[in-house]
């Protein structure tokens, strides 16, 4: 998994430079004319050989650290608990304002503004789901595919703060949503977490393809319903067919043949219980990557060339003598 | 103190240079440990780039890897290589543009974190984003300044500058101004042939080109040009445009320099046209604000290098000794 690398191995060239402390150890010039004179000393020529290993051990790791040699970064798969959720946001103007259908003042935050703060807080909880962040309104907006960067989700979510547009198309924005997910369900539970604040007809042939896509990715639909003041709410019984009702879509939602919860909030603590609530339920196993960092190891070969170094250099100075008057 | 400096000069280690370079060797190692690294302030740029995806980018009037490539995939490919060219520690945000506004996708995020993520939301930006079919450059132009500024970044403006509907003959009516703290380019899209602008239909199939009788082409919000008077059925009060049809080039599209390069001047951005994605990234060090990070170079080499040289020294002169 992890391994060693070089960043400079033609460096490791000067590995030959090692050999040097090794040579003239045969026959060589001294200050006496002969040397049978002295008496053979087997200490002295264990630490003569000892020391030149020291010198020669000294200068390969000291190569080492000069070529770079590190622990390479890589990445491990870790099975924890998450998901792969879809955030679905509605980004048309009426979630600009207020739960009681008011411009946004200091006290009362908007629909989207309440909503992708208590989504922030929950992607702040999940640290090891991947998420990926679709708008919608008239036209279906992929602002960033799955990924398991959280800079990018963070940036993704910071940037459906801004000024909302146009109108809604609630299942082009489903279609997009549920596109993000591979066929694969065997790494993670596929969820799609779509908020917004109101209903619409979504197109016969669009409703087709979304029971298709839904039942093909395995998905779990969470649908977390704004209801602005004076809006028709989530669960009431419908005296007239109204197609564009939020009921009639969670009627439709809950006839998809997939796992489906609906949440109506009409103030943002609503929003946050529901939010906590989709948290708790969405506990799955799924394989995630880590990285392991590089590890450079040049500190500890200095130290260690510094300290065979510094054995040889002793050694020379006590050879050497430091007072004069000793051999 | 003579006698004392005598006696250590005296000393036969220090007369002999195989024991002082063996010192000098584990000085320098010291240094290496203590003093590894130098603190630094590395160039690093901060950018927001807007993509028009409006229908005229569609137009394919570039190549790329010797197959046709449209002005969209091509300003997609230069965001791409514009990533891997430019420093780490940069930082790239995302936004599209049609009608009049910018629409931001993402904000500035550092570009090599998070390579993969930023690589994959540009290449699905698609002109099914689109929220509505016109285009009102100048709009979208003044807003991405505002915007760039917002999100503390300069601006990258890619767009063919093609209005739609077409600028009335009165000229530019929205007025820009500059923002001295938003630098940055408008990348001019498109060649400079005029070619037929691809059509799709509902479910994005293309379906052939648009037809000179599909686009508005003149700018009814305007007060009819002068010499509409002397147009076949022209009426002051039912038709000051004149009762036939007035025909134009607005099916057909190419890069229009001079009207970008006015927008430019109006924003103070500087402006250029992308021939090839590996452009991108020279102009912006050239042009953007540069933000300068804190940084350490790495100086440990340095000392190791020179503790190695005086090993190898004292090796080299201790064999040369032993040879007398």
């Amino acid at each position: 998994m992890t391994s060693l690398g070089f960043d400079y191995p033609w460096v490791l060239l000067l590995l030959g430079l090692c050999v040097m402390p090794l040579l003239g150890l045969g026959p060589r010039w001294w200050p006496s004319p002969s040397l049978i004179g002295i008496p053979r000393d087997r200490v002295s020529e264990g630490a003569e050989i000892g020391l030149r290993l020291l010198a020669a051990l000294s200068m390969a790791l000291l190569v080492l650290a000069l070529g770079g040699l590190h622990r390479r970064d890589g990445i491990v798969t870790r099975t924890g608990k998450g998901a792969h959720v879809v955030l679905l946001i509605d980004r048309s103007v009426s979630m600009d304002q207020t739960f009681d259908d008011r411009e946004p003042t200091a006290k009362q935050e908007s629909k989207t503004a309440a909503a992708v703060r208590l989504i922030q807080k929950f992607f702040a909880g999940r640290p090891h789901d991947q998420f990926a962040v679709v708008a919608f309104s008239t036209s279906p907006i992929l602002a960033l595919p799955l990924t398991e960067h959280r800079a990018a989700v963070a940036a993704a979510l910071g940037a459906m703060k801004r000024p909302a547009l146009g109108k809604t198309d609630i299942g082009r924005g489903l279609g997009l949503a549920l596109a993000q997910f591979g066929t694969d369900t065997t790494q993670a539970q596929n969820v799609v977490l779509f908020v917004s604040d109101g209903a619409g007809v979504i197109d016969r042939e669009v409703k087709d393809k979304i029971r298709a896509d839904a039942l093909r990715t395995h998905v779990h639909l969470y649908y977390l319903y704004l209801r602005t003041k004076g809006d028709p709410g989530l669960f009431e019984k419908m005296d007239t067919a109204d197609a564009s009702a939020p009921a009639s879509l969670n009627q439709y939602f809950s006839e998809l043949g997939v796992p489906y919860r609906a949440f109506e909030a009409e103030d943002p603590s609503a929003v946050a219980r529901a939010v906590e609530q989709i948290d708790r339920l969405e506990v799955h196993p799924i394989r995630y990557h880590e990285h392991v960092p590089r590890r450079d190891y040049a500190p500890l070969l200095y130290a260690l060339a510094l300290g065979c170094g510094v054995l040889v250099a002793l050694a020379l100075l006590a050879e050497r003598g430091l007072a004069e008057g000793r051999p | 103190m003579t006698r004392a400096m005598s006696r250590v000069m005296a000393c036969p280690a220090l007369r002999d240079p195989g024991s002082w370079l063996q010192v000098a060797a584990c000085l320098f190692l010291g240094a290496a440990l203590l003093f590894p690294t130098l603190p630094h302030r590395r160039a690093t740029y901060s950018l927001l780039a807007v993509v028009d995806i409006t229908g005229s980018m569609n137009v394919r009037d570039y190549t790329l890897d010797g197959r046709p490539a449209s002005r969209l995939e091509e300003a997609k490919a230069a965001l791409l290589r514009m990533m891997s060219d430019l420093p780490c520690g940069s930082r790239l945000g995302l936004a599209l543009f049609t009608e009049r506004r910018d629409f931001l996708l993402l904000e500035p995020v550092e570009i090599c974190e998070n390579f993969s993520a930023l690589e994959d939301a540009i290449r699905h930006i698609d002109w099914r984003m689109g929220w509505e079919g016109e285009s009102h450059i100048s709009e979208g132009l003044a807003r991405g300044v505002t915007l760039a500024h917002s999100v503390g970044s300069d601006l990258l403006f890619f767009s063919d500058g093609q209005e739609e509907p077409p600028l009335p003959w009165t000229g530019q009516p929205a007025s820009l101004k500059r923002d001295p703290r938003v630098r940055g380019l408008i990348l001019g899209m498109g060649g400079t042939q005029p070619v037929p602008i691809p059509k799709f239909d509902d479910n994005g199939r293309e379906i052939g080109f648009w037809a000179d009788s599909d686009m508005p082409t003149e700018n009814y919000a305007a007060p009819p040009p002068p010499g509409a008077a002397q147009r076949e059925g022209y009426n002051p009060r039912n038709a000051p445009f004149g009762a036939s049809r007035h025909t134009g080039m607005e099916n057909l599209s190419s890069v229009q320099t001079a009207y970008l390069e006015q927008l430019a001047a109006g924003v103070g951005l500087d402006y250029r046209e992308l021939d090839s994605p590996g452009q991108l990234a020279g102009w912006v060090e050239r042009v953007a604000h540069v933000v300068r990070l804190a940084a350490r170079a790495n100086i440990a080499w340095i000392f190791g290098m020179l503790a190695l040289i005086c090993m190898t020294a004292r090796m080299a002169w201790a064999i040369g000794s032993t040879r007398k």
